[in-house]
């Protein structure tokens, strides 16, 4: 397999306020469209798409969106590959939206891997548990009947929502997609939990307790990197995640 | 105030799904039209909008000099910018109104609405050239953009007619080609509803509501649309219950061409949504004979479209609110939606009310000076 035979990179390591045990991030499964392109040596296209958090634009404080530092954390990491992220995030978007904009975006953009980042305004808005799973289950099928890698990216840990069960509900379903289908998942609600319990005085929100703080969007982006670059070139040495 | 008509009563019906549609997770969502078509509400209302231009186009404004005509839909175009501003910023206010009421900063996110809070040097430059959008408050933008297209649709009309329909699909064709669209600033990505693409379906509108021409002809040959119609709105049933949607891996380019896209109104939902029109269109009559007080209530909600839009879309928004505040369950869906078409049709009696006064008044101004002279 060419992939082991060239030097291969080692997936960015998490900065220290990110840091959480590897089984609260995600685990590695194949991704073998992103393999494939990437051991062509072809340009990566990668969507990032769905609700809240993929803000585009600098916030008053400068903020970068997670896309643009998953793009520069990806690019360190793979170094000599040419990688693009397309944001197309819409901050308060439920899930049937987006599904029908990554109709869309697929055709004129013809990304190689969606990062979905799912779940959030469908428990807010109290869509149907059912009628959400239906939506993101048969996208996914989409998207893989494509050829197109996706990785699921949960929704936040926001500790207003910890007893909310709608919220946790929508939660479960995202992981238990991801189970079944055998994508990658970025579990960042276990993540948030995480270091919202061992290190409360590094906040990843704004004092709002909700909007994510540029250490929020740090961090979020090193799940995701992490998770990809596990995923495409660490399966070999580790069981998928089931 | 004009008698309940067929254009009103279909507008009204488009008006009240929209309203649904724009609640996600409502019960009653799962019982509008677009469940088992490939089209929705949206492809109606654009479709009924060209309907509606060429009736003012052919009426009131036909004996207009070119100027004029221009300067009339021009100011109709502006009227509409300024509904879609103050309806925008009513929106983003009640995201705001119920983010500290409800202590729950996530509203500001919804519906796009975070770049006003977050960035609002850039968002405010964005919402006046109408590059930033909130989600589901995106078919105005779209409608807004046709009516500044209208003028040159009606001049067009008035001196090359033949050249509309070759003109306008060319345009739509070339879009699903090069997947042209306009971009959206500062939230980065392009329209939700590509508006040199669904211009066709404005076009399409305004051509058939005529009775010559392209509308002439459908005229003569509805029972064969009919026949025509019948299969691509049974075929599109499965399509829609399953969810489906063509691959694009396999098929040729333009691909645009062969999706179910909504964004650039791809062939297959226009297709749909002109066998619906074939098919229901010229029901009216029926309808206002078996529910008369259904056909009219929707007629008066359609007489009164803008003002009607505009109240529907803050409903379905403080609708998704109540869901958040209050669960989603069927008796308090239900509640939501009596309460959100009652308000609609609240609007739409005040509305006409209101229209009634101001010709009253118009008819006082004009009667006074003749009583005057006369008096003399």
């Amino acid at each position: 397999m060419a992939l082991a035979q060239t030097q291969e990179p080692a997936p960015p390591p998490l900065s220290p306020a990110c840091d959480v045990p590897a089984s609260d991030l995600s685990s590695p499964v194949p991704m073998p469209n992103v393999s494939a392109r990437l051991q062509q040596m072809k340009p990566l296209r990668i969507l990032a798409i769905g609700s809240s958090s993929d803000l585009a634009y600098g916030a008053p404080s400068g903020i970068k969106s997670y896309p643009m530092r998953i793009e520069s954390l990806l690019e360190t990491s793979l170094k000599g590959s040419d990688i693009d992220v397309i944001n197309r995030g819409l901050p308060g978007e439920v899930a049937s939206t987006s599904a029908e904009r990554i109709k869309s975006e697929v055709v004129t953009e013809m990304p190689d891997l969606v990062l979905w980042q799912v779940g959030m305004n469908d428990a807010l808005s109290r869509v149907d548990p059912n009628e959400f799973e239906q939506t993101v289950r048969s996208t996914i099928g989409w998207l893989r009947d494509n050829h197109i890698d996706v990785a699921l990216v949960g929704m936040q840990y926001v500790p207003r929502f910890a007893k909310d069960a709608a919220y946790y509900e929508i939660h479960d379903r995202i992981r238990r997609i991801a189970e079944d289908t055998g994508i990658l998942y970025v579990r960042r609600y276990d993540a948030m939990r995480f270091i919202a319990k061992t290190r409360a005085n590094q906040p990843l929100m704004m004092s709002d307790q909700f909007h994510l703080n540029d250490l929020g969007y740090q961090c979020m982006a090193e799940y995701v990197a992490r998770a990809v670059i596990a995923s495409v070139y660490l399966r070999k040495f580790r069981p998928a995640g089931k | 105030m004009r008698a309940a008509n067929e254009v009103d009563f279909w507008r009204g019906f488009a008006l009240v799904t929209i309203f649904l549609n724009h609640i996600p997770g409502l019960t009653f969502e799962r019982v509008t039209f677009h469940n088992a078509a490939l089209s929705d509400s949206a492809e109606l209302f654009v479709f009924l909008a060209g309907w509606a231009m060429r009736l003012l186009v052919q009426g009131s404004a036909s004996k207009l000099s070119p100027a004029a005509l221009v300067v009339r839909l021009g100011g109709r175009a502006l009227s509409l910018y300024a509904a879609q501003a103050v309806l925008t910023e009513l929106a983003i206010a009640m995201l705001a109104a119920c983010s500290i009421l409800l202590d729950a900063p996530f509203l500001l996110d919804w519906h796009n609405a975070s770049a006003v809070f977050l960035d609002p040097i850039r968002a405010h430059i964005g919402l006046v050239t109408l590059t930033y959008q909130l989600g589901y408050f995106n078919i105005l933008p779209l409608y807004v953009v046709l009516t500044f297209m209208a003028p040159g649709i009606a001049l067009i009309f008035r001196y090359a007619p033949y050249l509309l329909l070759p003109l306008s699909l060319a345009a739509y064709f070339a879009v699903l080609i090069t997947g042209f669209n306009l971009p959206t600033w500062p939230v980065e990505g392009t329209w939700f509803f590509n508006p040199f693409a669904w211009q066709i379906l404005y076009v399409l509108g305004f051509l058939f509501a005529g009775r010559d021409g392209l509308g002439g002809w459908a005229r003569r040959n509805r029972k064969l649309l009919r026949m025509l119609a019948l299969p691509v709105a049974i075929i599109g049933v499965p399509f829609a219950l399953l969810d489906y949607a063509p691959d694009p891996i396999s098929l040729p380019e333009p691909k645009l061409l062969f999706m179910f896209d909504k964004t650039y109104l791809s062939p297959v939902p226009l297709l749909s949504s002109l066998a619906l029109v074939a098919l229901f269109g010229g029901l009216f009559p029926r309808i206002m004979q078996h529910v008369q007080s259904l056909a009219r209530f929707f007629a008066m909600l359609g007489r009164n479209s803008l003002n009607v839009f505009c109240i529907g879309s803050l409903l379905s928004l403080g609708g998704q609110i109540f869901r958040f505040a209050f669960g989603g369950r069927v008796a308090t869906d239900a509640i939501l939606v009596i309460l959100g078409i009652g308000i609609m049709g609240w609007v739409a009696w005040v509305s006409e009310w209101r229209n009634q006064l101001q010709a009253r008044r118009g008819e006082a101004a004009v009667s006074l000076p003749a009583s005057a002279s006369s008096a003399g």
